[in-house]
C-alpha cells in the first residue's frame, strides 16, 4: 500500500473569501482503492474543500495534482472531466422520473441530431441494471421512479452513476446522514464494494466516526481550515479519533467546560 | 413476534404490499382525464338522443351530426394546439400567461401583413422646416405570400417568447409576473397597431379589426383566367364558364354530372318530406281542435285525410352545364397550399363518402352537411405527435422533465436548464402563432379580441390532462385528452335539453379542481410518499 502512487495530491491548498480564510494550507493524498475519511466539525472547511475539488470554487493558492498532473478547475464540468465525481447530499436525482433516466441524466445515449436524438432506452436500461449490480444493488425494474427507492438505494444510484461516467476520485458528501440505521449500512456496504473495485479513490466526508472507522483506511481531521491530524486507520486509537473530531480538544477538557456551565 | 419473522428477517421490501396489476395503470398521469373524457362521451351520447326516441346506438342524436363534429373538433384542436405549448412549459416548471395575447398579436401581425404588406421603416429626427420626426422606408414588400407572412410573424412572436424566457431565467423572477406583463403588453401593442394601421383619412380612430383580406386559401388557377378566388370564378359570365367546361376531360364531366344529379334528387326528396310534414301538421292541429270540440264527423274526416295525405313529389332540378362548371371549380386544388394547409379543410373525401355512399352526412334540406374537418385538427395532430416523441423519447424530453422535477439536480448533471426553459417559452409562442395562423387563414379576418382568455383555458386543459403545476409531471397524451375534455364539455352542455349552456363552466371548474387533486395524489404515489 505504501508504494502506491496517490491518485490525487493536495498540497497547501488555500481558499479565501475576501478577508475570510476558509482553507489555510490543507494537504492530503488519496490513494486508489482506499477510503479516505475527512472528518471535522461544522465550519472546519470540509465543504469548501469539496467545492474546490469539484470545481465550484477555484483555489486561491496551492496545488492539486490528479494522477501526477497539476490541474486547475474553472467549472464543475472540468472537474468531472478530470475524473472527480462528487455525490452531494441532495444526490442530484429527480424523484419523478425513472432510475434509468436519472442514471443518464444529461448524458443520455441517443441517436439523432443534438438534443432531439432518440434515447436508446433498452441499452440504457441494461447499463443501469449492470452498473447498479456491480456495487451491490439489483433493481428489478429500471423504469421505476426514483421516488419509490429507499434512501440507501438512491445513494447507490448516485454513486454508480458517478463511477460509470468516469469518476476516478469519488467524493461522498455525508452519505449516511439523514438515513435510517439499515440504510446507513447499505450505503457503507456500497462504499466497501466501490473500494474493492481497487481503482477508485474515495473521499468520505462524515460527522460519524463510527461509520468512518468501519470503512476508512486513512483519516484526515480538519479544524478551522487546517489539518489537525491524520493517519492510517490502524495507527489511530479510538480516543485520538474522538479528540480530533472535537477539533483537537481533549474529552476531559470538554467535560470541564460543561461543568462550568451553571 | 410472528413466526415468519423468526424464520426470515423482515426485509425493507416487505413493508410494501406486492403491487397489484392495476396500480401501474393508476400511477399514470392520464388515468383521471381519460375517465372524465369517457364520462363526457357518455353524457353527450345519452343527451343527444332525440326526445321520445330510444336507440341502442347512443351516437344517433343531434350532438353527433357531421357539422357538430366538425365544429367541436375545431374548438378542441385549436385549444389543443396552445395547450401543448402551455403543458410542456408547465412540465419544465414555468408557465406562460401571455399565450392569449400572443394569439391576438400574431393574428394581427399576420393579417396586417397580408392586407397591407410588410415594410421596415426607420424613424429619424429632422431639422429641416422645424424639428420633427421623419421616416425612412428601408424596404417594403407588398403582396406577401402566406408562407412569408407566417415567417415574419414567427420572427416577432418567437422574439417575444425568447425575451420572456430570457428575463425569467436571468432575473429569477416568477414566470407568473413576467408573462402577466407580457399579457398586458402584447394585447395593448396589438390594439395600438390595429388603430394606427386602420386610421381613416379624417384621422378618426381606426377599428380594431382587419377585414378585406382576400380568401387566400380559395384562390385557384382557372385555365384561361389565371388565379381567381373560387367565388369570383363561379360568378364569371355564363359563356366563360361554358368555355371553361370545354377544357374539362369527359370522364370528370360525367362524374360531376352523376354527383350533381344525386344531390338534386336528394334535395327534391327532402323538400317533398318537408312539405308533407308541414301539410300533415296543419291537419293534425285541426284534428286536435275537432277532438276537443267533440265533432265526431269532423274527426273521422280529418283522420281519413291524414292517412291518405298525398303531395306531389318535388321534381329534381335539371343539371345544367353551368352547374357542372361551378362544381368543377370546387374540385380544383388551391393555388396557395400554405394558406390551405392552415385554413382549409381536410378529409373531404371521407365526408363526401359519408354523403354520397353512406347517406349520413345530410342536412334537413338534402345537402351535404359538412365538407370536411378544419385543418387545425391536422396541425394539432402533427404538433402532438412531434411533442409526444420529443417528451417521451428524446434527450430533450428527459431534460424537460428534470428541469421541472428537480432544477438543481438537472443543473448538477449538466442539463442546460436555462436553454430548456427559454426554448419552451419560444415553443409556447410558436404554438400561439400556429393557432393564429389557423384562425386568420380560415376566417380571413383578425381582431384584437382573438385569443382572449386562451392562456387560462390552455393551462386548465393541461392540468385536467394530468400536468402538475409545480412541474416535472405530465404527458402529451394527457394534455391531448385534457383539451378534448375541455372542448367536449363546452359543446356537450349545449345538447342537454333544458340546461343552460353556461353550466359547462361550472362543470369545468369542478373537473379542474378534481383533476388537480388527483394529479397531486398520483404524483405523491410516484415519489412514494403515499
Amino acid at each position: 500500500m505504501i508504494d502506491k502512487k496517490p491518485l490525487i495530491e493536495i498540497n497547501k491548498l488555500v481558499r479565501k473569501f475576501g478577508s475570510f480564510t476558509a482553507l489555510n494550507g490543507v494537504s492530503l493524498n488519496v490513494y486508489p482503492g482506499e477510503v479516505h475519511a475527512l472528518l471535522g466539525d461544522n465550519g472546519a472547511g470540509k465543504s469548501t474543500l469539496i467545492k474546490v475539488l469539484s470545481g465550484i470554487h477555484s483555489a486561491t493558492d496551492g496545488i492539486i495534482k490528479v494522477d501526477g498532473e497539476e490541474v486547475h478547475f474553472n467549472s464543475p464540468r472540468e472537474a468531472s472531466d478530470a475524473g472527480i465525481g462528487t455525490v452531494y447530499q441532495d444526490l442530484a436525482l429527480n424523484a419523478l422520473t425513472s432510475v434509468t433516466r436519472n442514471f443518464f441524466l444529461g448524458r443520455e445515449i441517443k441517436k439523432g441530431p443534438g438534443a432531439f436524438g432518440i434515447m436508446q432506452m433498452n441499452e440504457m436500461n441494461e447499463i443501469t441494471i449492470r452498473e447498479m449490480k456491480k456495487i451491490g444493488i439489483s433493481i428489478a425494474n429500471p423504469e421505476q421512479p426514483v421516488g419509490t427507492m429507499s434512501g440507501g438505494q438512491r445513494q447507490t444510484l448516485a454513486i454508480a452513476r458517478a463511477i460509470y461516467f468516469g469518476a476516478k476520485i469519488l467524493i461522498l458528501d455525508e452519505p449516511t446522514s439523514s438515513l435510517g440505521q439499515k440504510q446507513q449500512m447499505e450505503v457503507l456496504k456500497t462504499v466497501k464494494r466501490v473500494k474493492n473495485l481497487g481503482n477508485i479513490a474515495i473521499i468520505l466526508i462524515t460527522h460519524n466516526e463510527i461509520h468512518a472507522r468501519l470503512v476508512a483506511d486513512r483519516f484526515t481531521f480538519l479544524s478551522l481550515g487546517e489539518v489537525i491530524g491524520s493517519g492510517l486507520s490502524s495507527e489511530l486509537g479510538g480516543d485520538d479519533v474522538k479528540r480530533l473530531m472535537a477539533g483537537g480538544a481533549d474529552i476531559g477538557d470538554l467535560a470541564k467546560e460543561l461543568e462550568n456551565v451553571t | 413476534m410472528s413466526s415468519k419473522s423468526l424464520n426470515q428477517p423482515r426485509k425493507e421490501s416487505d413493508l410494501y404490499d406486492a403491487k397489484k396489476w392495476y396500480s401501474a395503470i393508476l400511477a399514470r398521469p392520464e388515468v383521471g382525464p381519460v375517465g372524465v373524457m369517457l364520462l363526457l362521451f357518455g353524457m353527450l351520447g345519452y343527451f343527444s338522443i332525440p326526445a321520445g326516441d330510444f336507440s341502442l346506438n347512443p351516437f344517433s342524436g343531434e350532438g353527433f351530426n357531421a357539422l357538430a363534429i366538425r365544429n367541436n373538433l375545431r374548438v378542441i384542436s385549436q385549444l389543443g394546439i396552445v395547450a401543448i405549448g402551455a403543458g410542456l412549459l408547465i412540465i419544465s416548471g414555468e408557465f406562460d400567461l401571455s399565450i392569449g395575447s400572443m394569439i391576438g398579436f400574431a393574428g394581427g401581425v399576420m393579417a396586417m401583413i397580408l392586407r397591407w404588406g410588410f415594410a421596415v421603416v426607420i424613424p429619424y429626427v429632422s431639422f429641416e422646416g422645424g424639428l420633427h420626426i421623419e421616416t425612412f422606408t428601408l424596404f417594403k414588400i407588398t403582396d406577401v405570400s402566406p408562407l412569408l407572412a407566417i415567417c415574419i410573424t414567427l420572427c416577432f412572436t418567437l422574439f417575444f417568447g425568447w425575451l420572456q424566457g430570457f428575463i425569467i431565467v436571468k432575473t429569477g423572477l416568477a414566470s407568473f409576473i413576467v408573462t402577466l406583463g407580457g399579457l398586458f403588453f402584447l394585447r395593448g401593442l396589438t390594439e395600438v397597431c390595429y388603430r394606427a394601421f386602420n386610421k381613416k383619412p379624417d384621422q378618426t380612430a381606426g377599428s380594431t379589426t382587419v377585414t378585406e383580406i382576400p380568401d387566400i386559401k380559395n384562390i385557384v388557377n382557372i385555365p384561361g383566367h389565371g388565379e381567381l378566388e373560387r367565388d369570383v370564378a363561379k360568378n364569371l359570365p355564363q359563356e366563360q364558364l361554358l368555355e371553361l367546361l370545354k377544357t374539362v376531360p369527359e370522364a370528370t364531366v360525367l362524374k360531376l354530372t352523376e354527383k350533381l344529379t344525386y344531390i338534386n334528387e336528394k334535395v327534391a326528396a327532402s323538400k317533398t318530406l318537408l312539405l308533407k310534414s308541414k301539410g300533415v301538421k296543419g291537419l293534425e292541429k285541426a284534428l286536435e281542435n275537432a277532438i276537443a270540440s267533440g265533432n265526431e264527423g269532423m274527426v273521422a274526416t280529418l283522420q281519413d285525410k291524414i292517412a291518405n295525405f298525398k303531395i306531389d313529389p318535388a321534381t329534381a332540378k335539371i343539371v345544367t352545364d353551368v352547374d357542372i362548371a361551378k362544381a368543377y371549380i370546387d374540385t380544383l386544388h388551391s393555388a396557395r397550399p400554405v394558406a390551405n394547409f392552415f385554413g382549409g379543410d381536410i378529409m373531404e373525401p371521407l365526408f363526401d363518402w359519408l354523403y354520397f355512399t353512406v347517406d349520413w352526412n345530410v342536412n334537413n334540406y338534402g345537402n351535404q352537411f359538412a365538407d370536411g374537418l378544419y385543418s387545425c385538427l391536422m396541425i394539432w395532430f402533427l404538433l402532438a405527435l412531434i411533442c409526444y416523441v420529443l417528451l417521451s423519447q428524446t434527450q430533450a424530453g428527459n431534460w424537460i422533465y428534470s428541469t421541472g422535477g428537480n432544477l438543481n439536480a438537472a443543473k448538477a448533471n449538466g442539463v442546460p436548464t436555462n436553454k430548456v426553459k427559454i426554448s419552451l417559452f419560444m415553443f409556447s409562442a410558436f404554438c400561439a402563432t400556429m393557432f393564429a395562423a389557423c384562425q386568420v387563414f380560415e376566417t380571413n379576418t383578425a381582431d384584437t379580441a382573438k385569443g382572449n382568455l386562451k392562456e387560462l383555458e390552455a393551462i386548465a386543459a393541461a392540468v385536467i390532462g394530468g400536468v402538475v403545476l409545480t412541474g416535472g409531471f405530465g404527458t402529451v397524451v394527457g394534455i391531448i385528452v385534457g383539451a378534448a375534455i375541455f372542448g367536449i364539455a363546452k359543446e356537450a352542455f349545449f345538447y342537454i335539453p333544458g340546461v343552460d349552456g353556461s353550466f359547462y363552466r361550472v362543470f369545468l371548474g369542478i373537473v379542474l379542481l378534481a383533476s388537480a387533486l388527483t394529479n397531486e395524489n398520483i404524483r405523491k404515489r410516484v415519489i412514494g410518499s403515499v
